[in-house]
């Protein structure tokens, strides 16, 4: 019984935090620092690249073309890429919060890193 | 429960007959023009079928005959299988009966899988078919199962665990009856697995043998892989085998070397990735091997169609294996021994090497060998989709030529030491496209097997990424990435015909006679590993949505 309740606690405050930073995200997060961003790179290379292109430079018709991804919509990056979205598969029991940051730095460069 | 217990009797009561395919009715190919009952229209995988009502004159009058949705928005790569009557086609996530005539569905049965199951695989969620045998239908699925459905109800009647997906082992394939046995390969040579094939008994599911593509301690070929380097050594299986059965023999392609970088396995030849095995389909037992591509650092898978021929090979009639290699060279093999005939480049830039030796070794140029020892990035030509990717080719036995969807694509090459990490992406290279200057990267060629050289050929922007079809009516049949479902003339790949299907085509036509009618069939649904991965943004308006074709003369206007 007490596993439930400590994974609706958890939600609870994952949903909470996805909340403040989805307020957050009305201003345009600042810009990537590069050496993030080159983490992020190496990071897409190895988990993202065969869906979304190399560079994501792709036809954004069976993925989804992340140069064009909104710079101010964070949480539903984060969001996103943790939990999945319709056939985009789920990565938040193989890659950490820091990777993900370190992609969303990645993906705000617009492949031109 | 009653209900339940009559259904039960009156389908035991049903005739077998029309539902029960033998394995002499797979052995016929092209001389039974009312089915089509092999991946690859035959057990040789010829794709060629003698019907001629479509033909050099007739061919302006096609027409669609109707359409099915297949309610997928995946890419559709699914060679449809016809019997009495009834196409049967697969989706990633679903298998479909059809009637052949009307285009109404008869069946579905849905597939389930684990949301996930896309991370481990690389190059398009698909599914490329099934195979019938005596009134069951068998297919894989992306999480590595292997399952039977009853060909007349779908109903599901076993399904079996390849092995576990979570490694990253996907299936895509359609399996081959063999010899009354199920045979399967696996995806996965970008995900450090090591590769295999098995085999099924189609009654039960029970698994009857698995030969692994990459031997173990102990097996001949085990010190051609340094350490424990074979223990990821990839060597996938994702496309079909064909079968000679005078020979009892099955042909089944090896996938490329992981991860990419060869240093990290080298010396060796790391055998048998890039390779064709010639199997006992009962045992498993290898009986030869050729490799194509030793210690292979470009991709160059070589699972794509081992096409079994009769040649005239210095005034002898001989049994050939055709094979349109990756690495841009097409090979012809004998396939009694597996010894060499021929070895010679079909694509026009290639400078990876500069030839084959007598032997079948690729002799690697210059610039190979300095990305080898230096590890510094290399302009290869051609990439890692190679010169033909998985695309099935058309041999027409009236002429000899084969008919292949080629590609003319580069790229920029720089090695990596990827960490091996289970059920994700081990690919050890870091890649850039380098496009050719006049834009075409697909070229339709009529080629002759013997010399690598095109008779004509056909250029598109984009690859045509699907199955080639040729006919006894001097037809030539295939569809592009742009949509179009395509007719040419046999002789001089003059335009015959073309129609918009309304996504990329990527599926594998296939043709038949039904009450004096020839149909066409193929499945369109673009999202393949080219559209996905290839960065090409001259497909940005083509739009996904799976659906099936079937095309026939329009009575009213052919002659
Ligand atoms: C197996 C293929 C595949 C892989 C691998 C993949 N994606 Fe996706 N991704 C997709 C598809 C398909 C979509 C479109 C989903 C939809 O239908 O909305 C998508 C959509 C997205 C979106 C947009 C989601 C939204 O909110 O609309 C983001 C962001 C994204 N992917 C990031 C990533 C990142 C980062 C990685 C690597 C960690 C990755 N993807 C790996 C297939 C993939």
């Amino acid at each position: 019984m007490r596993t439930p309740a400590l994974v609706v606690l958890a939600w609870g405050v994952w949903l909470a935090g996805a909340q403040v930073a989805g307020a957050a995200d009305d201003q345009p997060s600042p810009a990537p620092s590069p050496q993030l961003a080159a983490e992020g790179k190496a990071l897409y290379g190895q988990f993202c690249r065969n869906c979304h292109g190399v560079n994501m430079v792709n036809p954004g018709t069976s993925s989804f073309d992340l140069r064009k991804f909104p710079p101010d919509e964070h949480a539903r990056f984060v969001n996103s890429v943790t939990h999945g979205k319709n056939t985009m598969p789920a990565w938040g029991d193989i890659l950490k919060p820091e990777e993900i940051e370190a992609l969303w730095a990645y993906v705000r460069t617009g492949g031109k890193t | 429960m009653k209900a339940l217990l009559l259904a039960t009797a009156l389908t035991m009561l049903l005739p077998l007959e029309g539902y029960a395919q033998s394995s002499d009715e797979l052995t016929k190919g092209p001389n039974d023009t009312a089915n089509v009952l092999n991946y690859g229209m035959d057990y040789g995988q010829q794709r060629y079928s003698p019907l001629n009502q479509i033909n050099k004159q007739t061919a302006k009058s096609l027409v669609p005959v109707w359409s099915l949705s297949l309610d997928d928005n995946r890419s559709q790569e699914s060679q449809p299988l016809v019997y009495n009557g009834v196409i049967y086609v697969t989706t990633h996530n679903a298998t479909i009966a059809v009637d052949a005539k009307t285009g109404r569905q008869i069946w579905k049965t849905k597939v389930e899988y684990p949301p996930e199951t896309p991370r481990i695989v690389c190059c398009g969620i698909i599914n490329r078919g099934a195979a019938l045998y005596e009134g069951k239908l068998f297919r894989t699925t992306l999480d590595a199962h292997v399952m039977a459905l009853d060909a007349k109800t779908g109903k599901e009647l076993w399904k079996e665990t390849v092995i576990d997906w979570k490694n990253g082992y996907a299936q895509t394939l359609a399996p081959l009856v063999a010899d009354g046995v199920v045979i399967t390969g696996t995806s996965g040579g970008e995900y450090g697995i090591r590769g295999f094939i098995d085999g099924w008994d189609p009654a039960t599911g029970k698994h009857l043998w698995r030969t692994y593509t990459i031997p173990g301690p102990g097996e001949p070929g085990h010190d051609t892989w340094p350490g424990d380097t074979w223990q990821h050594g990839g060597g996938s299986t994702w496309i079909t085998g064909s079968y000679d059965p005078e020979l009892h023999t099955v042909y089944w392609g090896i996938g490329n070397a992981g991860p990419w970088n060869a240093m990290m396995r080298a010396p060796g030849d790391n055998l048998y990735t890039c390779s064709v095995l010639a199997l006992d389909p009962k045992s498993g037992q290898i009986k030869w091997h050729f490799q194509f591509s030793p210690n292979d650092p470009f991709d160059f898978d070589s699972v794509a169609d081992m096409v079994l021929a009769n040649l005239n090979i210095r005034g002898q009639p001989t049994k050939v294996l055709l094979n349109g290699n990756r690495n841009g060279f097409f090979y012809v093999l004998d396939r009694t021994n597996g010894k060499l005939i021929a070895a010679n480049q079909f694509v026009k830039t290639l400078n990876w090497a500069t030839g084959i030796d007598e032997n079948g070794r690729p002799i690697e140029s210059d610039l190979t060998k300095k990305m080898r020892t230096t590890g510094e990035t290399v302009e290869i030509w051609p990439s890692v989709w190679g010169g033909k990717a998985w695309s099935p080719s058309s041999f027409n036995p009236n002429n000899g030529l084969v008919y292949a969807n080629t590609l003319e694509l580069g790229m920029k090459y720089t090695p990596t030491r990827p960490q091996y990490r289970a059920g994700t992406t081990y690919w050890g290279a870091d890649l850039a496209w380098v496009f050719p200057k006049d834009g075409n990267v697909g070229y339709l060629k009529a080629i002759d097997p013997l010399t690598g050289k095109a008779k004509w050929e056909v250029t598109s922007p984009t690859p045509r990424w699907g199955g080639v079809l040729t006919t006894g009516g001097g037809v030539v049949f295939s569809g592009q990435l742009t949509g179009e479902f395509e007719a040419f003339d046999v002789d001089t790949g003059q335009k015959l015909w073309g129609f918009q299907t309304g996504s990329g085509v990527e599926g594998q036509p296939v043709t038949w006679q039904q009450d004096g009618v020839q149909y066409v069939a193929v499945t369109s649904g673009a999202g393949g590993a080219y559209v996905v991965y290839a960065g090409d943004e001259r497909l940005a308006n083509v739009p996904a949505g799976g659906s099936l074709w079937a095309f026939a003369l329009n009575p009213q206007t052919s002659p």
